[in-house]
């Protein structure tokens, strides 16, 4: 029989040790992240020439695909004339009354209170803590770093729901009453930003109902 | 037995003949043969393991214009998903949040860290950050956020510990056939829906998961269509 010289030999060899390399490289790369982009092979219709939500788009001047409605305008049903509903006031007094209630077409129930917690949970607990004694992680990590002495810090204590009295929501008393608390969750105050982008009109006001349960739970006069 | 090519060559005719090939070759070309069998079918599992989208999308991490991380912000700080992805519930996309939503806090909280540096000037000139996308589906697959997160589907779910990443990356395929597994056994991923955006959750009373999404599709009704409208329109 006669043998496969030996340089034959190391080359298969070599070759089929070569075949090797693109498995390890995918092996690898089944297990590692890149932030190099996705390599994308049959690209069919994947990628088409329309924009989406938030997509980019070169035609307009700020660059972007969505747009907002015309400065000026107002779609149908969102002229906001109810006073109450929207800006927390007692309507006819142009806006200088707070609402002491929860606008008539607010129904406070279970439901509502739930939905409150809920969103205050998401929006607010993080400053103003989950029981509202203004100690939420937020507010604690920025603690921290001001202990740390790390710069760029203008940190302002979150308010404590339960140690204002003008906050307390249920005493007929209050000067700061529910329409007022509705309207520091829209448009902000001192330091506190408007929340207005981020949680829609209802929740606004469930959170406001769920405040005035926890400062109830907190013993607060009635 | 014979080589035939000895058989060949003892013939007187065939002596002066030189062979086109050294005689190894012959032997040689068995051994090829059995390589080209073996390298066809590791060539064919290679592509096959090579181009799924377990390798090519699974563990894309772009880099962002800001280090965010959800490993702080989440992880540590425990903000919900809710907080920044405020449309998550309401409309088929997930928004990337706008810049006022960082500043409510980054307003007070490290105001000259040059990190956020394209935060604040993008909050000064109104031009918004450009995040990079880093989870997508093919432009022909609608994929609808609401609809999944209010029937019980977790963010986890597809998007993984995103609260334990300091920088996100894909860690499902998101491809057809992984659409198609869960649409056809919603019962292995389904939690209550005020629990979707629980990173951690775990069925009450130490349940067996696929139990509690049995009888969770049950009662919520819950039989996600198989039917190529339903994410193809």
């Amino acid at each position: 029989m006669p043998t496969i010289p030996g340089w034959v030999k190391s080359l298969l060899i070599a070759l089929v040790l070569l075949s090797f390399v693109p498995l390890a490289l995918i092996a690898r790369a089944r297990v590692s992240t890149s932030p190099d982009p996705r390599i994308h092979i049959v690209h069919d219709m994947d990628h088409q020439e329309k924009f989406r939500p938030q997509e980019e788009n070169a035609l307009f001047a700020d660059g972007r695909a969505m747009r907002l409605p015309v400065a000026g305008t107002i779609a149908r049903g969102e002229l906001q004339a109810d006073d109450h509903l929207y800006r927390g006031t007692v309507p006819g007094t142009n806006n200088k009354e707070w609402a002491r209630k929860l606008p008539p077409s607010v129904t406070v129930d279970e439901e509502l209170l739930a939905r409150g917690q809920e969103r205050y949970a998401i929006h607010c607990a993080p400053c103003h803590g989950l029981a509202g004694h203004g100690d939420g992680p937020v507010h604690r990590r920025a603690l921290q770093l001001v202990n740390q002495k790390k710069p760029g810090m203008a940190w302002q204590a979150p308010k404590n729901l339960h140690s204002d009295p003008e906050l307390i929501l249920s005493s007929a008393t209050a000067k700061k009453p529910a329409g007022y608390v509705y309207h520091v969750i829209t448009n902000g105050f001192n330091n506190m930003n408007g929340y207005k982008a981020q949680i829609s009109v209802e929740d606004r006001w469930a959170i406001v109902a769920y405040v005035a349960a926890l400062q109830r739970s907190q013993g607060a006069p009635q | 037995m014979k080589n035939p090519l000895d058989k060949w060559l003892s013939q007187p005719w065939n002596r002066a003949r030189t062979l086109p090939f050294p005689r190894w070759v012959d032997h040689f070309v068995k051994v090829l043969g059995l390589v080209a069998v073996a390298g066809g079918g590791y060539v064919t599992m290679l592509v096959a393991y090579g181009a799924s989208p377990k390798t090519l999308a699974v563990g894309y991490a772009p880099e962002q214009p800001v280090p965010y991380s959800h490993k702080l912000h989440v992880g540590e700080l425990g903000l919900d998903c809710r907080y920044c992805h405020t449309s998550v519930e309401e409309t088929a996309k997930a928004n990337i949040p706008p810049t006022s939503t960082c500043m409510n806090c980054h307003s007070m909280i490290r105001k000259e860290s040059p990190l956020l540096a394209p935060v604040r000037e993008s909050f000064a000139s109104g031009q918004p950050v450009e995040w990079v996308r880093v989870h997508s589906v093919a432009d022909y697959a609608y994929f609808n956020h609401s609809a999944h997160v209010t029937r019980g589907v977790g963010c986890v779910s597809c998007h993984g510990r995103i609260d334990t990443m300091d920088v996100v990356y894909q860690t499902q395929p998101l491809s057809m056939s992984w659409c198609v597994d869960c649409h056809r056994h919603p019962e292995r991923s389904l939690r209550p829906a005020s629990e979707v955006t629980n990173m951690t959750w775990q069925p009450p009373n130490g349940q067996d998961p696929y139990e509690f999404g049995k009888s969770y599709a049950e009662q919520h009704s819950i039989n996600p269509p198989t039917d190529c409208s339903t994410c193809h329109r």
